[in-house]
């Protein structure tokens, strides 16, 4: 039975004598896939190493339980849109598409459909008979999206996605990535505007100088750094008493009263604590309108991982 | 359904795709230039011949017999009276001689021209030409098939034509969309290189078989249809076959080279330089060339050239030709032999743009 | 913040001298040049054919080691303008092998990667940028031409004595004049093909069939139309004319060394109309 999983195990990649990712193993369930790291991280050699584009020096891949060394049937359920910026000479972006399909083995008919089908999802096709070299930044984005969605495919691998897309665009494109996660696929994107991966993401992949940091769902990352105080946002009438009571207590490190008097921010190094603590607060009588997590998104895991967690 | 008849269509789809960028690129101009190139010569060899033919031919004509008569020593006058007025009649005298001036007369017997110079109104020299000359334009022919053709233009065609392939695209940073298609890295290959052999064979041999035509465009009618009659179409089959079959080989050459080394330049300096010296090795390393066995196959062996000094002349020592059928699969199996090993080398390949 | 208001102001410092800015670039280009390994290769390949020259000269000039050959033999031996033009001919190969393997980095590169607008924000021209890159070729090729061959020049003046230089020192001159005049040129090819195609890879291609494709398309002309004057197209016969006239050896037949001398230099026009059609970034006005 094939795993509905990209699994890689041990997998080194070395360019000469540069390290492109190092003693890597990972196992990619379904849904949308962040890989977040800092620009030579290794995220585009990862990518380019499940796509088959790039060959492990050491370890193995499988995509679905086949071999990215196998691109005849990988590539029949896998879509890259990769970061390369070039188009064939003098394609237009319905070409672009299309030239592709036919190696499938769809008739012509079959591809012209396919290929403005993927256009108008990335809304394209008032340019699709344009040349690509004529594109702006954001619609070869969208035009390499096309390509890589157009035979519809179990695995979708987006290098730097959203890209060069205005908000409206992205939008749209976000949704797409949804819609394909909530069919059961993959999607594997990269991206170094952290907030909208933390928006879309079903799960992060923190990688740093070749090494997977962290994986998982970004809450569950989070939980497992312990000595990395968590920020909470709470806002009530009594702010400055609230605050005294929860200064007293070990697990609070600092504690940052807003300038209303109605709110404050606090650091704890024991989430469970501080909800226990707020919970007898509260029920001592303080009212607490809300408590929010102030740094539960992966600008604050990557900036505590990837930053040496300061 | 993916069984070897559909990797067959895969493959000629390949090469439907590859085709248009290798026959209307811009940068494959100069492969057409090449290829073209000596037709051009020999279409104005042609207009040259037709037009002095024409000009010459609405004299009088003086009968060759008449020629024929003219002996050095005659006079101006006896000249004239043996043979009638001359086509071409000038006179000069040079600046810094004082000697009595010169005369140039040339004759025209419908095939022939013949020169006469004249000092102190006496005939000195005389020689005699055809206007045109098919035995020497066929040998001048076989000269620029298997030097210029053979050693320069399907050599460096291929060379950019097939080097394109797969370092071309590397360096335009588009291999990697071959390679994210559900393809075979072996059948991508043959898609390629069948785009590559399609363009130029079609280049090369319709150059060579355009530049034969020129050829034999401005001959005299009836020893075009004697050379027709004389197996001349296999003569032309054969100068088609051999540039076909030099495409094949070097193109082989060239894609693999493209594939395996960074810089083929080197690979390409090196087989230029061993094709070049090819005459001059043992017999059993001549035969480890394309050359040697596309030179087999050529129906008039090449006129050495005047100018190849007497040390080389005596150094070249040409094998035996193969026979055309040794030659012919001796080229397939030597290009099946290094398609061998760029499949090897394309299933190895990875895309790393940086480095290019 | 009104950050426009800031304004750009050039840099009004003093400026290190031209020839210092200029030497910049062929002195990073020099060390990665040799940290190539085939260039050193060709580089050492090809002064074993001067070194071969030199043991010539040591042999011709002990007429103890060849007395009672016969006088055939003894003429081989004889160093002649003839025996110079042998040695050039041969260096002539490696210069443009050289130059096919070298030269197209020095452009290409810059073109292909929008560089050119880094050279040109610095205080540095068109033309001194051509002759900077131009410097690291004349650098990189003077080693295997005029050198040896002013050493060699100067190994058979030592050994003959001062009435051989008295009567031959224009083989000197014409070993340094006309191995400029090759190298120069065969820059030019390289840069020119460089900056045409902007692929390293295919202007080296480019570099090797213009020298070869051009003496094949004269030899065809002269063959094709019973002319003489197709020769004038091959670059590698017209140095070899003029390099037979400067150092007064036997001249070949066919046009002229003049003749040739025009071909090369209207060839040469050619060339620094395409370098400077295809150089052109932005530009520092002075």
């Amino acid at each position: 039975m094939i795993t509905p999983e990209i699994r890689l195990d041990e997998v080194s990649k070395f360019y000469g004598e540069v390290l492109g990712v190092n003693r890597v193993t990972l196992r990619i369930p379904p849904g949308i896939t962040s890989l977040v790291g800092p620009n030579g991280s290794g995220k585009t050699t990862l990518m380019n190493l499940i796509t088959g584009l790039v060959h492990p020096d050491r370890g193995t891949i499988e995509v679905r339980g086949i071999s990215p060394r196998n691109p005849e049937q990988l590539m029949r359920f896998t879509g890259y849109a990769t970061q390369y910026d070039a188009a064939p000479r003098g394609a237009t972006g319905y070409e672009f598409v299309s030239a592709g399909l036919l190696l499938y083995g769809y008739s012509s008919e079959e591809a012209r459909r396919m290929a403005w089908k993927a256009l108008e999802r990335v809304s394209l096709t008032d340019a699709a008979n344009r040349k690509v070299a004529a594109y702006s930044k954001g619609m070869r984005q969208r035009v390499r999206l096309a390509q890589a969605i157009a035979h519809d495919p179990e695995v979708l691998v987006l290098d730097e996605p959203l890209n060069g897309l205005d908000p409206l665009v992205r939008a749209e494109t976000i949704a797409l990535f949804r819609e394909f996660a909530n069919r059961g696929r993959h999607v594997v994107l990269s991206s170094h505007v952290l907030q909208e991966v933390d928006v879309i993401s079903d799960q992060v992949i923190l990688i740093a100088n070749g090494m997977i940091i962290a994986e998982g769902q970004i809450r569950g990352v989070r939980d497992e750094m312990h000595e990395h105080p968590s920020q909470f946002l709470i806002r009530c009438r009594d702010a400055s008493r609230i605050a005294s009571i929860l200064f007293e207590m070990d697990h609070v490190t600092e504690i940052k009263l807003h300038e209303d008097r109605l709110g404050m921010l606090v650091w704890t190094r024991s989430r469970q604590e501080f909800s226990r603590a707020l919970t007898r607060i509260a029920g001592n009588g303080s009212p607490i309108d809300s408590v929010m997590a102030a740094d539960e998104n992966v600008d604050a895991l990557y900036e505590y991982l990837i930053g040496g967690g300061r | 359904m993916i069984n070897n008849s559909f990797r067959l269509r895969q493959v000629w789809m390949i090469a439907r795709l590859q085709l248009r960028r290798v026959f209307f690129a811009r940068r494959s101009l100069w492969v057409y230039l090449l290829a073209f190139f000596p037709a051009i010569i020999f279409i104005g060899h042609g207009i040259e011949v037709k037009i002095k033919r024409e000009r010459w031919g609405g004299h009088a004509v003086t009968t060759p017999a008449k020629l024929d008569s003219v002996r050095e020593g005659d006079t101006e006058e006896e000249v004239i009276a043996k043979a009638g007025t001359p086509i071409t009649d000038q006179r000069f005298r040079r600046r810094d001689e004082e000697e009595p001036e010169r005369r140039y007369m040339r004759y025209y017997d419908g095939t022939r021209q013949v020169n006469l110079w004249f000092r102190s109104g006496l005939l000195v020299q005389k020689s005699t030409s055809n206007l045109i000359d098919f035995e020497e334009d066929r040998q001048v022919y076989a000269g620029v098939f298997q030097y210029f053709y053979l050693r320069l233009a399907i050599f460096f065609g291929c060379l950019g034509i097939f080097m394109n392939l797969f370092r071309g695209e590397m360096m335009d940073k588009t291999l990697h969309f071959w390679m994210l298609t559900p393809v075979r890295r072996e059948v991508l290959l043959a898609g390629k290189y069948l785009a590559g052999l399609i363009a130029a064979v079609v280049i090369f041999t319709g150059g060579a078989l355009f530049c034969f035509a020129a050829m034999l465009w401005p001959q005299e009618t009836a020893e075009v249809q004697a050379f027709w009659r004389d197996g001349g179409a296999s003569h032309a089959f054969w100068y088609a076959a051999a540039a076909a079959l030099a495409s094949l080989g070097y193109g082989s050459v060239f894609l693999a080279a493209g594939l395996l080394v960074r810089n083929p330049i080197i690979p390409a300096a090196v087989l230029l330089l061993w094709e070049g010296i090819n005459g001059f090795l043992p017999a059993v390393l001549q035969k480890l060339s394309v050359l040697y066995y596309v030179q087999s196959l050529c129906p008039v062996p090449a006129p050495m050239d005047s100018d190849t000094p007497a040390l080389a002349r005596m150094l070249l020592a040409p094998a035996e030709p193969a026979p055309a059928a040794t030659a012919v699969l001796g080229l397939l199996a030597v290009t099946a032999l290094v398609l061998w090993f760029a499949s090897r080398a394309v299933t190895r390949l990875e895309i790393n743009y940086s480095t290019d | 913040m009104a950050v426009y208001k800031r304004g750009y102001r050039r840099y009004q410092g003093h400026l290190t001298g031209y020839w210092s800015r200029l030497l910049a670039l062929p002195r990073f280009a020099w060390s990665r040049l040799m940290a190539q390994r085939l260039v050193v290769i060709v580089m050492m390949v090809s002064l074993f054919w001067p070194l071969a020259c030199g043991v010539f000269i040591y042999v011709s000039n002990h007429t103890e080691l060849w007395q009672g050959l016969d006088r055939g033999f003894t003429r081989f031996l004889e160093i002649n303008p003839r025996f110079f033009v042998i040695f050039m001919n041969f260096q002539a190969v490696f210069a443009v092998l050289l130059a096919a393997f070298a030269g197209p980095s020095l452009i290409a590169p810059d073109l292909a990667n929008n560089a050119l607008p880094l050279y040109f924000s610095r205080p540095m021209s068109r033309a001194d940028y051509v002759l900077a890159r131009m410097l690291v070729l004349l650098g990189l090729l003077s080693p295997v031409t005029w050198v040896p061959g002013v050493l060699l020049f100067g190994m058979q003046t030592g050994m003959a004595g001062w009435d051989w230089f008295q009567l031959n020192w224009k083989i000197g001159l014409g070993i340094l004049g006309g191995f400029l005049l090759w190298i120069t040129f065969v820059s030019m090819v390289a840069m020119a093909s460089s900056a045409y195609v902007k692929w390293r890879i295919v202007a080296g291609g480019l570099v090797l069939a213009f020298f070869f494709v051009l003496a094949g398309a004269g030899a065809m002309i002269d063959n094709i139309l019973r002319v003489e004057w197709g020769s004038l197209l091959n670059p590698t016969l017209a140095v070899n004319k003029i390099w037979r006239w400067l150092l007064g050896a036997e001249a070949l037949p066919g046009p002229e060394a003049y003749e040739h001398a025009i071909a090369l230099a209207v060839m040469a026009a050619g060339l620094l109309w395409v370098l400077n059609r295809k150089l052109r970034p932005v530009e520092v006005v002075s």
